[in-house]
């Protein structure tokens, strides 16, 4: 009954989204408050409806209801309790579940914290979200039913895939979704305005803590998800410039430069169309991701079972809201008045260069990641663009966007001075120098290492610059901090982010400084990579729940000390009949001794894969001070004020919170 | 400045940026880009090829062609049931690697023989590499299990 | 008791659309914009206090700003009026919203089914850890000792049974290895094989169906396979040729013959006439197969099918292969029998359901 109460909840979530999206809509336009209304309650109950629907399939996964054709299909009974819960959205059918879930959450929580908003945009947003919601839900209704059935019910599972099968996937996909699904909100705000016809600076303001909620998850998710294949693949890479991975990146750097123009509209009422046509376009991309990952037009470890019959329709619900929001677009945008006047040093010409580079790189990752298929479709040519291309267009484009990063901070609004921010950088620049000229005299090697880390050093100190600038006015070191804390935190938050950027440039550089080490060794004979000495000691099967493994019990030493130990292994899964190596990873510092056995011989010697990667921790870690970032600014005061306001004016005061 | 001299400035620095994109992927697809071949075609287009010049190759290990060295040479042939390329690979095979199944690897062809510096294997048991899965379709040999 | 909850979801939603209708509201539509304004001069001055802003930027700023607040706050409000178009949203909500999800969830739910979860079926799952810890001990012992024949034999079934294809086809052809080459025992092989590579006759399986026709001609499992292999291969005159061979080379009543016909139909070829007698090489062979052996083999074929069947039900051309092989054996009970499962499996799928009706209805079983 749980499992059929989920199927009719979810069907009635449709049945309502259809409501949700008509009645607000036509309430804003005939100005008719009652109608409008309607779209906050709605979206509340949407939320719970497909919450009640996702706990539903939860449910079967967990007591192994094997007469529902998606867990007979993904789940086994002795698989542990966390990957019966992560199985829920480690397939196709509960992925995109979880994707209209996430889509009416957003909904929800504008439903919800939104009173500092004016009411018919809210409404509008509501209404074009819950267009979103209808498509996506009936998507899953007609080709991707969760819920189907199957009597007589098969005793067994066929399990997930045991690459599925891991705590990174339990975390990585949902992150991954709110970041791509929150820039549907982002979406639904750009559709309202050009609705509306009103697009201002406050509609920027409303918008920004939803653009940078999207950013950080979705920040947080793609470095999860390299992290992900950087530990169970197994060869140690981190980002492959897989289509898949492209197809994540892509709606990023749409997101990066749609927080920064709206900046821009916020504080001088410009960029506007522009600001728009991001908003539009970071959610599009996101869009074609969905359809790429899912239509099986790309095949990767991404794609579950693939059928046509999806892709064409999500082809169809990607034309009806790009083709109709670029419609809407072109409709409003000639209407629009002209906003304030910058000169091209300044802090709004800053971010629009940010904005072009963006732009531009994202471009080229679209090129790079589309040209193969469209090819194949025109000339049944076959070819594949590796990451050579990538990174000779991207990186190109990068550098002048980690330059610019400081300088821009530096700028005024309206009218900078670039001789007086380039003299503020001279520190930043000198220690980027020295740092990059020490590196290449201690590490040696190739020259490009150590000057993108010259490069991460300058952008890392360059960041606080302008802070310091702020506070070092202050007479003691009381003042100081005070000053500090008195600063708005969004650009702390700016600071953090941009060094974030650098840090994990950094992490990238250090890979050049790598060793890798591929071998054959007995038990107990030394490994030397980098400066630490690998043995492993010995071999020991164990049993898992639904997977047997061989585990190599193995020391690190460094001038021959034991400093650590890790337990790389093998699994087999027998459900499956596929055997995954659980590489051995092991955090020195800020950098990674990394392991995997490639093969276990007859004599019982192993091919093993070493790896020593300096720094490489640091990779991740700057996504997570990135992510820190964007927090902060999430934090700040001044997008709390309409909130803070609209309560004062209320009987029941909101906490201002 | 005037508010002409701004969009002046604005466009000019666009078309810069846009433009060195465009000549940075021109470049880019030079070295870039690798080609996907069946066997086949490799024995096809063999004299039409730049020398050396970097190709993927995918079709199915022939069962019984791998063999192994001790210090991790590897020799095996891919096939499209119609021809047989041999490889060699000096490297770890990735665990998916059986024979029967299918594979793509990279390199060159050397003296008529293809040697690899990476090979890939499927996935998982509904996981092919989408190139490989295509043209073995045409040929029948592999089908979705959906009629 | 489902419906009642169906009922109480329903009713909460219209609820939840109707409620805001029935409050009287004013609008102030623009207010939030007038204190956005309103809080940007104030963050100006500040900034300026704190000396971030020179007293000349921040008049500019300042002006501007002002000069938004001033725009804003020109703008009509909207009116909180026009109940008509309340009303009119009510009643389509009332009755949008359980007509949609109703008509919709009848089509796609299943509300008589309930829940099954795995520890309501203990009986069953009793059984079924036998057999897996069964499976475990023999494939221990395998491990051990990978040159006992019988051991392989006897998993190679079990493996079909469970749908590991793949280990299936390992366990025969270890069979093999250790026992020797059977026609038997290598086309069990080879239809693991066929069923591992999702019905797909890989080369490897061709060579061992080429085998198999080696040791026995005209062995009609192998000789469908590899007619099934030309097939897939895009020969489709060569299939046709090859299937007709072996609908007009056994006798006509073998269960195979409605599938064979089936596929040269499907092929569009035309199968041969019933009535014409075996002729050719593969007849020869299945004629001077001792008739009992005949029968062996077909109701091995005839297992695997139902077997499959039962791990994954949603294949409608496997059940109406199984209902017509089983009338063909006079294996009435069993018909019915499959006829019940096939009903259940296929619950979901409306358009098989009635093409398996269809084809009980045809073939006489009444249920």
């Amino acid at each position: 009954m749980i499992v059929e109460i989920g199927h009719y909840a979810l069907v009635l979530a449709l049945a309502l989204a259809i409501v949700q999206g008509v009645a607000p809509l036509v309430g804003a336009l005939r100005r008719d408050a009652a109608l409008m209304a309607m779209a906050q309650p709605a979206a509340v109950m949407q939320f719970l409806l497909i919450g009640v629907s996702f706990a539903a399939l939860t449910h079967a996964y967990v007591t192994s209801d094997f007469s529902v054709v998606n867990v007979f299909e993904n789940s086994h009974s002795l698989k542990p309790l966390i990957y019966k819960y992560s199985g829920v959205w480690g397939n196709h059918e509960g992925s995109m579940l979880l994707w209209v879930l996430i889509l009416a959450l957003f909904g929800a929580t504008v439903a919800l914290f939104s009173r500092g908003m004016p009411d018919d945009l809210r409404a509008l947003v509501l209404a074009v979200q819950s267009w979103l919601s209808a498509a996506f839900l009936l998507f899953v209704l007609l080709t991707s039913n969760p819920f189907a059935r199957m009597i007589p019910a098969p005793i067994e599972g066929r399990d997930l895939n045991p690459l599925l099968q891991d705590p990174g996937l339990a975390i990585h996909p949902p992150l991954l979704y709110v970041g791509y699904v929150g820039f549907s909100i982002t979406f639904s705000f750009a559709a309202a305005a050009l609705i509306s016809g009103r697009i201002d600076a406050a509609w920027a303001r409303y918008v920004r803590p939803w653009t940078l909620i999207a950013w950080i998850f979705l920040t947080l998710g793609i470095a999860m998800g390299s992290y992900w294949a950087y530990y169970t693949l197994g060869w140690g890479g981190f980002w492959f410039w897989d289509p898949v991975e492209n197809a994540s990146l892509m709606p990023w750097l749409a997101g990066t430069a749609l927080l920064h123009s709206a900046a821009v509209m916020e504080k001088r009422d410009a960029l506007k169309i522009w600001t728009i046509f991001l908003a539009i376009l970071a959610f599009s991309l996101s869009l074609l991701g969905t359809f790429l990952v899912r239509s099986g037009v790309l095949t990767s470890v991404h794609s579950f079972a693939t059928d046509p019959q999806r892709g064409v329709f999500i082809l169809g619900i990607l034309i009806f809201f790009i083709g109709g929001s670029l419609a809407l677009f072109a409709l409003r945008a000639s209407a629009l008045k002209p906003g304030g006047i910058f000169a091209p040093v300044s802090r709004e010409g800053a971010l629009v260069l940010n904005n072009l580079l963006l732009t531009t790189s994202c471009a080229t990752v679209f090129v790079g990641t589309l040209y193969p298929l469209a090819l194949e479709a025109m000339t049944d040519e076959k070819i594949s663009v590796g990451a050579p291309f990538f990174n000779l267009t991207f990186g190109p484009l990068f550098i002048p966007i980690v330059l610019a990063m400081p300088i821009g901070q530096m700028l005024a609004w309206k009218r900078g001075d670039l001789y007086g921010a380039a003299q503020r950088l001279t520190l930043a620049c000198a220690i980027g120098f020295v740092g990059a000229v020490l590196l290449y005299a201690m590490r040696g090697g190739p020259i490009v290492p150590p000057v993108l880390a010259g490069l991460a050093l300058y952008l890392i100190v360059g960041s606080f610059v302008e802070i310091w600038g702020r506070v070092s006015g202050g007479s003691s070191v009381g003042a100081m901090f005070s000053r500090a804390i008195g600063l708005p935190r969004s650009a702390w938050g700016t600071a953090i982010a941009h060094a974030g950027i650098g840090l994990t440039l950094f992490g990238l550089a250090a890979t050049g400084w790598g060793v890798e080490r591929i071998v054959t060794v007995k038990p107990n004979q030394p490994v030397v990579a980098g400066p630490y000495e690998i043995i492993v000691r010995g071999l020991e099967p164990r049993d898992g729940s639904n997977f047997r493994e061989l585990v190599a019990h193995t020391d690190i030493l460094e001038g021959g000390r034991l400093i650590a130990t890790m337990d790389p292994s093998r699994r087999s899964f027998t459900t499956r009949t596929m055997v995954r190596t659980e590489a051995g990873i092991k955090t020195i510092g800020l950098g990674q001794v990394y392991m995997n056995i490639a093969e276990v011989r007859d004599d019982g010697s192993l091919d093993l894969r070493l790896y020593w990667k300096p720094y490489v921790a640091l990779i991740w870690l700057g996504a997570l001070v990135m992510a820190l970032g964007g927090l902060l600014s999430l934090s700040d005061r001044r997008l709390r004020i309409g909130i803070a306001k609209r309560a004062a004016t209320r009987v029941v005061a909101q906490p201002a919170e | 400045m005037t508010r002409k001299g701004r969009r002046l400035t604005l466009i000019a620095s666009a078309l810069a940026v846009i433009g060195a994109a465009i000549g940075l992927a021109l470049f880019a697809f030079r070295d870039g880009v690798v080609f996907f071949v069946t066997p086949t075609e490799l024995a096809a287009k063999t004299a039409e090829m730049r020398p050396n010049a970097r190709m993927r190759i995918g079709g199915l290990v022939q069962p019984g062609s791998v063999s192994k060295s001790d210090d991790r040479h590897v020799a095996f042939a891919i096939t499209d049931n119609q021809t047989e390329v041999k490889v060699t690979y000096a490297g770890l095979l990735p665990d998916l690697f059986r024979e029967g199944q299918g594979v793509v690897a990279e390199g060159q062809l050397v003296n008529g023989v293809f040697r690899a510096d990476s090979v890939l294997a499927k996935h998982d048991e509904n996981y092919m590499p989408r190139e490989v899965a295509d043209s073995l379709k045409k040929q029948g040999v592999w089908n979705d299990g959906k009629k | 008791m489902i419906w009642a909850a169906f009922a109480l979801m329903t009713g909460a939603v219209v609820l939840a659309v109707l409620w805001p209708l029935g409050r009287a509201r004013t609008a102030a539509a623009r207010a939030p914009d007038v204190s956005f304004y309103r809080s940007q001069i104030e963050e100006i001055d500040r900034d300026l206090a704190l000396g971030l802003l020179t007293q000349a930027d921040a008049d500019v700023a300042k002006a501007e700003a002002g000069r938004r607040l001033l725009r804003v706050s020109d703008e009509p409000i909207a009116d909180g009026k026009s109940r008509g178009g309340a009303r009119m949203a009510a009643v389509a909500a009332l009755i949008a919203i359980p007509a949609v999800s109703l008509t919709l969830y009848l089509a796609l739910g299943h509300p008589d089914l309930a829940d099954l979860p795995l520890s309501t079926r203990v009986a069953e799952r009793q059984g079924q850890s036998e057999v897996q810890s069964a499976v475990r001990k023999i494939e221990d012992h395998l491990a051990a000792n990978p040159n006992d024949g019988r051991g392989w034999d006897i998993l190679g079934p079990v493996y079909m049974k469970m749908g590991r294809y793949e280990d299936a086809a390992r366990a025969f052809g270890n069979a093999n290895r250790v026992l020797g080459d059977t026609p038997e025992r290598l086309t069990a092989q080879g239809e693991a094989l066929v069923y591992a590579a999702q019905e797909a006759v890989t080369p490897q399986a061709q060579e061992i169906f080429n085998k198999v026709l080696d040791m026995q001609p005209g062995h009609p499992v192998a000789y469908f396979y590899l007619a099934l292999a030309r097939e897939q291969s895009g020969d489709r005159a060569g299939a046709i040729e090859a299937y007709s061979q072996l609908a007009q080379g056994t006798p006509p009543d073998a269960p195979w013959q409605p599938v064979v016909r089936a596929r040269i139909v499907a092929l569009g070829g035309t199968p041969p006439a019933a009535q014409e007698g075996p002729k050719g090489e593969t007849a020869d062979a299945v004629r001077a197969m001792p008739s009992d052996e005949q029968r062996a083999m077909i109701r091995t074929m005839v297992d695997g099918l139902a077997a499959r069947l039962d791990a994954d039900g949603r294949d409608v051309e496997g059940w109406l292969r199984l209902l017509r092989s089983y009338k063909v054996l006079q294996e009435n009970d069993l018909a019915k029998a499959a006829l019940v499962k096939a009903r259940n499996a296929l619950n979901a799928d409306p358009d098989g359901l009635s093409r398996v009706n269809a084809l009980a209805d045809e073939l006489g079983l009444k249920s």
